[in-house]
């Protein structure tokens, strides 16, 4: 028995030498993700759409003429454990790592690759953030080593009144309504900003509790006492849905405008409460419909469900990765993350919803936004609804754009 | 106990070894295992000696988390205050903040004790998301360990060092706080607190007095952990931390002076492999916990401790033989458990869902078989084992019990 263990680690050994020196060492990639406890369900969609991307772009040869790794590691759900699972990451030879999930677990992940970046010069890694859609990702934590591959608050709230405004749907009066916290903050801020440009005024400003609130009908009347057009608001999960049946409960005549309406279960839960308000994301299944399609089904096909909320957003940063690496020559001692650092800020991707790109100056994607509505007329639904999302507006990732934080102050390497 | 110190002295002998003994991620894991034992014990110190469970210690492991931080980015490591010391800073917060909380917690007990401690924890945490520039908001607040007395601090072997300088000499503290006067009264005040008062002790002001001396460790335990990830997020101050202690301390036996400490250790350890192997492992954790409290009402420790303390009288030999026997039959019984979940669960999963078409049901791979859900095998040997198993812990039981009948 040991024998035959033996042996068969040696024969192991040496296919593993022999593939060593006919290629590089294969690239790996981690991904330190919330996989269990009560914010898993989101955790689970990134990795769903990082395994459906890392395939396909194994399946176009990897790189080096090498699959890629990927390693999945459990962040349990918070910094303390993303902390160790980005150490355990880096000592099994990742040199790039994905996560999304959450700010907090970003916040701390950035962090770690930076200091890891300090300590040892070099011999750097790359985090990729998926999703953690803070401004001060981007700005005053922002490093040359992050890459934001999601819009942020900026970017949401700015297209999304431009959007509703040039549907004519945002009215004179608008009314920002938000969870007390840097995110709510953000969001509050951006509307307040847009003001000026788009000739509306923002009669009320809320800051109210983050997940605590369960009956929304003093808020509302406060909508109402404002005479609100439109409410914007960057709410999500229960203060989004809650708000929204609240005022519709009370018979209010006021669009929502929002950021995280297409997060799932979100429009089985409200059904017709949500009919008629906006979103503005990173995608839209009806825009572009051939590519689009395309894309849909072949993701069904390969994960069982259709993509929706953070999922496409992932697999097209991951599609400018995929163009990045093929920029990049594999090394003897495998892939040099600065290189790839440099490779991500000139490469394009075109992604079904129009060419994506990295900005330089503070790694922030600049992609395109789709301004969309919750409708029946949709072609895909959502939750088993008759309800979906049709597509207002896209505008390009050029009018997307928003300018860099004054914040971030980015040392590049010499 | 006289092998008591002996087993002490070799337990730190391994300790101090073990970053030649284990790999990166081990050693890692060994950090944090150091650190909720350390915070395990603060938390003992209340509950288990003084008797009085705080629902809210993560606003203390919190405070000295936050402390440290701060801290680190003021002084640069350097000055009154270098790196190594840091935990210092996270001591004395969590000792005043033990005094303000503990002086009105403890003005009542029991179950009113723990609603105001779960208060003011809920209070920070509420608190805490609204006031950036001190918590940071959702990315939390970062600082960078630098070097100090000549230790660079930038590698895991030396941030291990630390902690566990830190955390033996805590609990040496611990347990000499726990000989102290003050140490006896809080067993005092955790057995009759009226007594106590009648014979002229101010009970209000030793329970604020314990109250603060256990955040003020809980607070040191948060430092080490802000130092160990160079950050502080307000996530810290989430329930879940204080129930976290409140599993861990009761698991390894809150009475007994060592048992949070291995229980917080084991436990964490316990998080660190399985959530690596298995997406449902906080159901395993609240399975042992139920476990634990059903049959172990003492603790892990607690229980050895009292095995050891008064023995069957069967003699060694007997004791034992029934022991490997009882842990045999468990492990039958825990295999079975883990099969049958762990085979549910990739029933369940949506990946699977996903690859089944129309009436074609792929096999399910496990411990390195195959085996298809519509066949009876997987089932059948999931449930067999843990059905044998069950069987057998009753058998022994039985046996236990027939003995104990013809002796008595």
């Amino acid at each position: 028995m040991t024998f035959r263990n033996f042996a068969r680690s040696t024969a192991a050994m040496m296919l593993v030498f022999s593939a060593a020196s006919a290629g590089a060492e294969p690239l790996k990639i981690a991904l330190v993700e919330t996989l269990s406890g009560p914010q898993a369900s989101t955790g689970l969609l990134y990795r769903d759409a990082v395994k459906y991307q890392i395939g396909k772009i194994n399946e176009s040869g990897g790189f080096g003429g090498e699959p890629i790794e990927l390693l999945e590691f459990d962040n349990q759900g918070g910094p303390v454990g993303a902390a160790d699972r980005v150490r355990a990451a880096i000592s099994e030879g990742a040199d790039v790592i994905l996560q999304g999930s959450s700010s907090a677990v970003a916040g701390q992940v950035t962090e770690d690759v930076r200091k890891y970046n300090l300590r040892n010069a070099g011999n750097e890694v790359l985090y990729i953030n998926l999703g953690g859609e803070a401004m001060e990702l981007t700005g005053a934590k922002c490093h040359y080593y992050h890459f934001r591959t999601s819009p942020n608050a900026a970017i949401r709230v700015n297209t999304l009144l431009d959007g509703m405004k040039e549907a004519g749907v945002l009215g004179d009066n608008v009314y920002a309504m938000n969870q007390n916290y840097s995110w709510g903050v953000d969001v509050q801020d951006n509307t307040v900003g847009a003001a000026e440009r788009l000739g509306f005024t923002v009669v009320e400003q809320t800051l109210h509790d983050v997940n605590k609130i369960q009956d929304f009908s003093p808020y509302v009347q406060r909508v109402q006492a404002a005479g609100a057009d439109t409410v914007i608001t960057g709410n999500w999960s229960n203060d989004l849905l809650l708000l929204m049946k609240a005022s519709s409960g009370a018979g209010l005549d006021v669009r929502f405008g929002t950021a995280f309406l297409d997060q799932p279960g979100n429009i089985g839960n409200a059904g017709a409460v949500a009919e008629g308000h906006f979103l503005s994301a990173p995608f839209n299944a009806e825009v572009n419909p051939e590519e689009t399609s395309a894309f849909m089904e072949d993701y069904k096909t390969v994960t069982g469900h259709y993509p929706s909320y953070v999922e496409p957003t992932t697999v097209f940063g991951l599609m400018l990765l995929g163009e990045a690496l093929k920029i990049v020559e594999p090394t003897e001692d495998g892939l040099k993350a600065a290189e790839l650092a440099v490779a991500l800020e000139n490469a394009t991707a075109e992604t079904p919803m129009g060419p994506i790109s990295m900005r330089a100056d503070d790694h922030q994607i600049i992609q395109p936004m789709i301004v969309q509505k919750v409708s029946t007329e949709a072609k895909y639904k959502a939750d088993d609804t008759e309800f979906g999302f049709v597509p207002i507006k896209v505008i390009s990732a050029v009018d997307a754009e928003q300018p860099v934080q004054d914040s971030c102050k980015m040392k590049r390497p010499s | 106990m006289k092998f008591g110190p002996l087993l002490l002295l070799i337990t730190v002998a391994v300790l101090i070894a073990l970053p030649w003994l284990v790999s990166g991620s081990m050693l890692n894991a060994a950090v944090q295992m150091l650190i909720s034992a350390l915070f395990a014990m603060a938390f003992g110190l209340l509950c288990g000696q003084a008797g009085m469970l705080s629902f809210g210690h993560a606003a203390y492991f919190g405070v000295g988390a936050f402390a440290a931080v701060h801290a680190m980015n003021a002084f640069g490591g350097e000055g009154l205050l270098p790196t190594p010391l840091l935990p210092l800073v996270g001591g004395a917060t969590g000792l005043i903040s033990g005094l303000l909380a503990g002086y009105f917690s403890t003005k009542r007990t029991g179950v009113y004790f723990a609603m105001i401690t779960l208060a003011l924890a809920e209070l920070m945490h509420a608190l805490a998301p609204h006031l950036k520039t001190v918590f940071g908001g959702e990315a939390g607040v970062s600082s960078f360990r630098m070097p100090a007395w000549g230790i660079g601090f930038g590698t895991l072997n030396d941030v291990y060092f630390l902690t566990l300088v830190w955390t033996v000499l805590c609990i040496g503290l611990l347990y000499l706080f726990s000989k102290t006067p003050l140490g006896r009264l809080a067993l005092g005040l955790r057995e009759n607190a009226h007594r106590l008062r009648f014979l002229g002790y101010n009970t209000h002001a030793l329970g604020t007095l314990i109250f603060a001396v256990s955040a003020m460790f809980a607070g040191i335990a948060g430092a080490l952990q802000s130092m160990n990830i160079e950050a502080a997020n307000y996530v810290v101050l989430e329930s879940h931390i204080s129930t976290a202690v409140v599993l861990n301390s009761f698991i390894g036996g809150v009475r007994v002076f060592l048992g949070p400490a291995i229980g917080g250790a084991v436990m964490t350890f316990f998080g660190h492999v399985s959530s690596d192997l298995t997406r449902v492992w906080l159901l395993y954790q609240g399975i042992i916990f139920v476990l634990v409290m059903m049959f172990l009402p003492r603790g892990l420790v607690g229980e050895l401790v009292e095995r050891i303390r008064n023995p069957s009288g069967d003699g060694i030999a007997h004791t034992l033989s029934t022991l490997l026997m009882r842990l045999a039959s468990l492990a039958i019984t825990a295999f079975g458990a883990v099969f049958l979940i762990e085979f549910l669960q990739r029933f369940l999963s949506p990946e699977y869902r996903a690859g089944v078409t129309d009436g074609n049901w792929p096999d399910i791979s496990l411990f390195t078989y195959d085996w298809s859900p519509l066949s009876m095998s997987p089932w059948a040997f999931g449930l067999g084992l843990f059905g044998i198993g069950i069987a057998l812990v009753t058998m022994v039981n039985r046996r236990v019990a027939a003995r104990k009948e013809a002796q008595a």
